[in-house]
């Protein structure tokens, strides 16, 4: 099944939704302004409906809307988004009865960060992109280049774990596989781990220098819904809000400790980034530090308790040193 | 007024002499990739900074009102409190490549923090600071400056202004600051061929600015929607009230105060701050401005209602970067545009 099979089929059952009052608003996407880009879509209007598109260029996470909007919902999730959902019902932030989910199978976001590298043009200056049996062809004035997907998808999709919504109400089109590129998707990663303490150090150091603390990173992320973030307490004040790199580095570090089985690597940290600072070697790596130590997972079992507030007497404890 | 306008050309590969010879009196900032595009002291060195065609997305706004700039320290004793105010940065900066717009966004800086109220620290700036303009290359298609009277080749903010002719850049001098600048042997007399490819240059790059607003009436268009709760709902409901737009807005100038202190010793810092945040104000008081689609109208009028009602200018110079670097892609352009065009009733005619 195609993009535009499954952007009919979503309008389709966003209208009947709307129509038998089902939901109250739709959580989708539309076109950006600009070309290659997506935006949000939310509307309690039948007649935006013929706006939402499905393409692979869609990347909010929008389950990030859910905390604040009122009545029912019909949401447009892919895998990861799903993931972040189910989190947040564990986390009583959402009401299933609420919902209803509108899934899409995925095959993965497109970074257009790497379409800009493989052609050496930024985003507007390229004419056409053509994506077909999993080769991406793109066109600026100069040339045409061509390359298979994964090689210009998100790092975070070529990790992916669940292309299909889990916890869905409608499916949107048929299941697919995972691009599933785990070595690549944590390359990154990998070459971090490999350094000393005082490399990483300086690297780090050299990446919170560019933060402007915009909260782009927090605001954008569902799993980021305290009211108040401790970044804003004053009494006690936890760490400054002028950006110098120590503080930001440690901003960065407690918001990955909350986010502890919360974070489902839908990436949208690192994408939001305006000072481009590699936020998902933090919290892909906190991913995996919950998974081997806990064998957790957020948001893939609606059924077990969010992580921290259970345990077993036979977790791990190799952590705790006396 | 008549303005004399002295045209020189140079070579492009003669760029690091002349700015060698510059920097003898100025410290030279040109943009930087870091990561990501911004401003930096020039290295002294190479040109690498000019295969970077493109205008930065952190705005030069940073070099007059940076990120994070310490205002004093202090520390107590037994006496009480003792603050020591560090020197004013009063070294003469030159800023090589500045876009037209971004210049213009300093003159609109220059209106809050030199003529509404005087502002030691930026003052000291950018009082002694040269700006050498460059003609945009190739404008981005978020870009609308066209809409708010300015041209990618708008001298009219800057010192001395750059364009690209081939080998050469035009150098067009339009105040005494700029003309200063050309005693130099490495310049070289403009011929009217150099001319004629220069417009035809400028010619281009405005026609590459396709994007339009619409900002007839438009204090008065956003005056009569001010309190229309189901417009700005409707239009804010997908910000997520980041600082993105605001702190990367070249316009944008709102700071934040914070101390840092260590047992007896502290240091005061500003640093840029954002409307579009929910704790924004809330150190003085509270912000009034609880709702998303209150700060996001604040954003809007204080651009295009408040400030020419208290200025006279739109502060807004279309350089895009908050539709291109926005994390939902809202693009404040469809919201100038969609706001309805009411004719203006003006009093006794």
């Amino acid at each position: 099944m195609n993009y535009r099979d499954m952007e009919l089929n979503l309008r389709r059952e966003a209208q009947s939704l709307l129509k038998s009052r089902e939901v109250d608003t739709i959580i989708g996407f539309e076109a950006g302004s600009l070309k290659f880009t997506t935006t949000p879509l939310i509307t309690s209007d039948e007649a935006d409906v013929q706006r939402l598109v499905i393409n692979p260029f869609i990347d909010n996470n929008l389950s990030v809307f859910l905390t604040e909007t009122k009545h029912r919902v019909g949401i447009v999730v892919k895998g990861c988004d799903s993931r972040s959902l189910v989190s947040l019902m564990k986390d009583n932030k959402v009401n299933r009865e609420d919902i209803v989910i509108l899934g899409i199978p995925c095959l993965g976001t497109i970074d257009f960060g790497k379409i800009e590298k493989l052609v050496g043009k930024e985003r507007d200056e390229v004419t056409d992109i053509i994506v077909a049996d999993n080769i991406v062809k793109v066109t600026t004035n100069e040339e045409c280049k061509e390359c298979s997907v994964q090689e210009v998808l998100y790092d975070n999709c070529l990790g992916c774990e669940l292309s299909v919504p889990q916890e869905c109400d409608i499916l949107l089109g048929e299941p697919v596989a995972t691009p599933n590129d785990q070595a690549k998707s944590l390359k990154k990663i990998m070459e971090l781990n490999n350094k000393t303490s005082e490399q990483r150090w300086h690297y780090w150091s050299n990446e919170f220098n560019r933060c402007i603390r915009c909260y782009a990173c927090r605001n954008i992320c569902p799993s980021c819904f305290c009211k108040r973030c401790f970044v804003e307490e004053s009494e006690p004040q936890w760490l400054l809000p002028v950006p110098k790199w120590q503080d930001n580095l440690i901003f960065q570090v407690i918001r990955n400790i909350h986010l502890a089985g919360r974070c489902s690597d839908c990436g949208e940290c690192e994408r939001v980034c305006p000072a481009k600072i590699p936020l998902r070697n933090l919290s892909r790596e906190m991913y995996n530090i919950v998974d081997r130590l806990f064998h957790y997972k957020a948001g893939i079992n609606k059924d077990i308790p969010p992580l921290m507030t259970s345990y077993e007497t036979t977790d791990d404890e190799d952590f705790v040193e006396l | 007024m008549v303005t004399i306008t002295v045209k020189n050309k140079i070579q492009k590969r003669d760029l690091p002499k002349l700015l060698s010879e510059w920097s003898s009196e100025f410290t030279i900032y040109v943009p930087s990739q870091n990561g990501v595009t911004g401003w930096a002291q020039w290295n002294g060195k190479d040109t690498d900074f000019m295969d970077w065609y493109r205008n930065t997305n952190i705005p030069p706004k940073s070099i007059f009102l940076p990120l994070i700039e310490k205002l004093f320290s202090f520390h107590r004793d037994k006496d009480g409190y003792h603050i020591e105010i560090p020197p004013l940065d009063v070294e003469r900066k030159l800023i090589f490549g500045i876009r037209p717009c971004d210049a213009r966004a300093l003159s609109l800086l220059d209106m809050n923090f030199c003529n509404a109220c005087e502002d030691p620290y930026y003052l000291a700036k950018r009082k002694g600071a040269v700006l050498v303009g460059l003609t945009c290359t190739k404008p981005y298609d978020s870009c609308f400056c066209t809409s708010l009277g300015i041209s990618p080749s708008d001298s009219s903010c800057v010192d001395l202004l750059l364009t690209d002719i081939g080998d050469d850049f035009l150098v067009e001098a339009t105040t005494d600051k700029g003309r200063n600048l050309l005693n130099s042997n490495i310049l070289s007399k403009a011929v009217k061929y150099d001319e004629i490819k220069a417009k035809a240059h400028k010619e281009e790059v405005y026609r590459q600015v396709t994007r339009q607003v619409n900002v007839d009436n438009i204090q008065d268009r956003l005056f009569r929607y001010f309190e229309n709760e189901e417009y700005w709902s409707r239009l804010s409901q997908k910000c997520v009230s980041c600082g993105i737009c605001t702190m990367l807005c070249p316009t944008c100038y709102c700071f934040d105060i914070n101390d840092k202190i260590i047992k007896n010793n502290g240091e005061r810092f500003r640093n840029w701050d954002s409307c579009a945040f929910p704790i924004y104000t809330k150190m003085p008081m509270e912000n009034p401005r609880l709702e998303k689609w209150r700060r996001l109208r604040q954003k809007i009028c204080h651009k295009y209602e408040f400030y020419p009602m208290t200025f006279g200018v739109i502060a807004c110079t279309g350089c895009g970067r908050c539709i291109r670097l926005c994390p939902v892609k809202w693009d404040i352009a469809l919201v100038i545009n969609n706001l309805p065009n009411i004719v203006k009733y003006e009093h006794g005619k």
